[in-house]
């Protein structure tokens, strides 16, 4: 008798227990961050999807021809306007410093718009017209321009073949393929925009940003949406890294391990999950120095990088 | 049921104003609309200052809009919503008399830690002031005014949105110059950056009058410490993001120009700016050690205590950014900069530049 009673608790609890569990699971499925979630949710049946993982590591690379190398995002011209450095900064120190401030630049004006266009790619002509409206300055624009352009070049020419035809067959993992086919239809019009935007000059119509083209190109190769954020801010990181090492900032080592420290991933991750439900209106500039000192690299007498 | 105060218009909210101004015939400027409510407060002038050489041709007398909040600044939860209306060929100087805007204190609330997105009760005791323009063609708006001054621990924002007719040819369209400055609070009681939020959006609309709108620019400003209140008040040790963000100013603003009327204005600054000495240039011809040119070239890009930088962006916008060491550097600069070229004094007379 008592043992029944004991096995009916127990078969009550787990009964419980398993709806509390459902119920949790279907709250959290709803819920607006689930997106976030569903990279860590995907790992059950043991294999991992392969297609990705294989795009993570495409975007991922530093051959992948955008020419980020040719921009410093502003560090050689805070190199500039901060010399000398007192004797108490080590230039390690000051170069620390911008990329905290870059960072945090980059992920409050631009990290908006690479998430709405991985949400919203219908919408990618408006983000890419309300961007160039939110440039400041000549230099970014250029930066950002190349850089965008290149990436569409890259989609044409070498990604279209294999994800632009994949898509419509209907087995994107991470997406469903009715929002890649959604996304593919999005950039292949833009792409149209912009081609016949170059026959009549309208400098109001489509530029090619590249942070809603990167959103949009990883959304189509499977990316889920924080991987998606976390290769463009760590693409920057690693871009302005560079930039510090021929800019004879220190060395390649200590560029490798400012890189690989826990420091960066937290501050990556930090402004990923502080900008991850904010809407394009209400990205801005954080730093406002930031404005003025990638705004006069064009009064350097010397240059090495274009931005 | 609380008894409906007699004196209460349905025309005004509590911080509204609306401003309407119409060119009557043959050109007499009129504000067919003026109203506003407590805590704002407008007023209206139209000196006999007229024009005589402007870039323009036969431009009406501007008219001066003085904003005005009791106490000359606002409160927490203090709500300003101006909307003005600029009829075509009218001229607009908007500014603010009593001097600096004035930001006070925030009571602490909890808010939603390590997020952007605003929850409903900050939001409700935030200080705001929208200010909405409409410029008709070949109307013109000067709206140079005092920095807003967060006191410690403000919060503030400021949306301000300009509307221009898209359809328009170049020479027709209307005009702006937008002056938006903050300052790193009273500096006098050793405040530097010591307000929890202050942000300022500058936004410029084409409309072509089928109802679909286009953005020309946008300009935001976001000063936020990003701490929580409770964590603060039990650890005082919690960096200053704001101020290692803006070091090492102590004031940052923006110039926004556009528009036929500013045309000179612009170009002036931008050659003003390509024509800056090179930053890190170095002197060849004569025979300096090479430690002396190199202080040299470096005091001469500091020597003015300004920093700043100017851009033709698109559709025929300039934006000038500028930072300084204090108010008085960045005043001074900005005065000197617009009444050396003139054309403000021109359109708009000396008291355009009151502020300045």
């Amino acid at each position: 008798m008592n043992i029944k009673n004991n096995t009916e608790d127990l078969e009550q609890e787990i009964a419980d227990l398993e709806s509390r569990l459902h119920n949790a699971k279907a709250q959290l499925a709803s819920s607006p961050r689930s997106a976030k979630a569903s990279s860590l949710s995907r790992e059950p049946n043991g294999i991992p999807p392969s297609i990705p993982m294989h795009a993570l590591l495409l975007l991922s690379d530093s051959a992948l021809p955008l020419g980020s190398f040719a921009y410093s995002s502003g560090l050689e011209s805070y190199l500039a306007h901060n010399k000398p450095l007192p004797r108490s900064v080590t230039s390690i120190a000051s170069f620390r410093r911008f990329l905290k401030l870059s960072i945090a630049s980059l992920a409050s004006t631009s990290l908006p718009y690479v998430l709405n266009a991985y949400r919203y790619p219908e919408t990618l002509e408006t983000l890419d017209n309300d961007l160039d409206a939110s440039t400041p300055c000549v230099v970014v624009q250029r930066a950002s321009l190349a850089q965008g352009r290149a990436l569409l070049g890259v989609w044409e020419r070498a990604f279209r073949g294999s994800y632009g035809l994949y898509t419509s067959s209907g087995s994107s993992m991470a997406n469903g393929a009715g929002t890649a086919a959604k996304a593919v239809k999005a950039l292949e019009d833009f792409l149209d925009a912009l081609k016949s935007c170059f026959d009549h000059v309208d400098e109001l119509g489509p530029k090619g940003h590249f942070p809603p083209l990167w959103g949009v190109v990883c959304s189509i190769m499977g990316m889920d949406l924080h991987q998606t954020a976390y290769v463009f801010m760590l693409n920057h990181a690693k871009a302005v890294l560079s930039a510090a090492v021929r800019a004879s900032v220190m060395g390649p080592y200590q560029a490798q391990a400012i890189l690989a420290s826990k420091g960066l991933q937290d501050m990556i991750l930090q402004r990923i999950e502080r900008e991850w439900d904010t809407n394009v209106e209400d990205a801005g500039q954080v730093v406002p120095p930031l404005d003025l000192w990638v705004g006069r690299h064009e009064l350097l007498y010397s240059r090495i990088f274009n931005s | 049921m609380p008894i409906k105060s007699p004196f209460e218009t349905d025309v005004a909210k509590a911080g509204h104003g609306e401003v309407i101004l119409d060119l009557l015939p043959p050109s007499i400027p009129t504000l067919t609309t003026l109203t506003y409510k407590y805590p704002l407060k407008l007023l209206a002038r139209t000196p006999g200052f007229v024009s005589r050489t402007s870039a323009q041709t036969c431009p009406s007398r501007p008219v001066h809009l003085y904003l005005l909040t009791y106490g000359g600044g606002l409160l927490p939860g203090d709500h300003i919503d101006v909307s003005i209306t600029l009829k075509e060929r009218t001229r607009m100087v908007v500014s603010t008399p009593q001097g600096s805007t004035k930001i006070f204190k925030t009571e602490p609330t909890a808010s939603v830690k390590g997020q952007r997105g605003t929850p409903a009760h900050i939001a409700t005791d935030m200080s705001r002031q929208m200010l909405d323009v409409r410029i008709d063609n070949e109307a013109a708006i000067c709206y140079l005014p005092d920095p807003a001054v967060p006191f410690k621990d403000s919060r503030y924002e400021q949306v301000q949105t300009f509307t221009v007719d898209g359809t328009a040819p170049d020479s027709k369209r209307g005009s702006l110059c937008v002056l938006d400055w903050v300052t790193e609070g009273r500096s006098s009681r050793g405040e530097t950056w010591d307000f929890h939020f202050w942000k300022g959006k500058n936004e410029v609309w084409s409309d072509d009058g089928s109802g679909s709108k286009k953005l020309l620019l946008r300009d935001s400003i976001i000063l936020d410490d990003e701490c929580d209140d409770a964590e603060q008040d039990a650890d005082d040790s919690h960096p200053n993001l704001i101020r290692e963000r803006t070091h090492p100013h102590g004031i940052v603003g923006t110039l926004i120009l556009y528009g036929p009327v500013y045309e000179n204005l612009a170009s002036f600054i931008l050659h003003r700016f390509t024509t800056q000495p090179r930053i890190g240039a170095r002197n060849w011809s004569t025979s300096v050690s090479p430690a002396k040119s190199a202080t040299e070239s470096y005091s001469s890009t500091t020597n003015t205590n300004v920093t700043w930088t100017a851009a033709r962006v698109r559709a025929g916008f300039t934006l000038v950014k500028f930072g300084a060491a204090d108010f008085e550097a960045a005043k001074s600069w900005l005065g000197d900069l617009l009444r050396e070229e003139g054309s403000v004094v021109r359109e708009f007379g000396e008291e355009a530049l009151i502020c300045l």
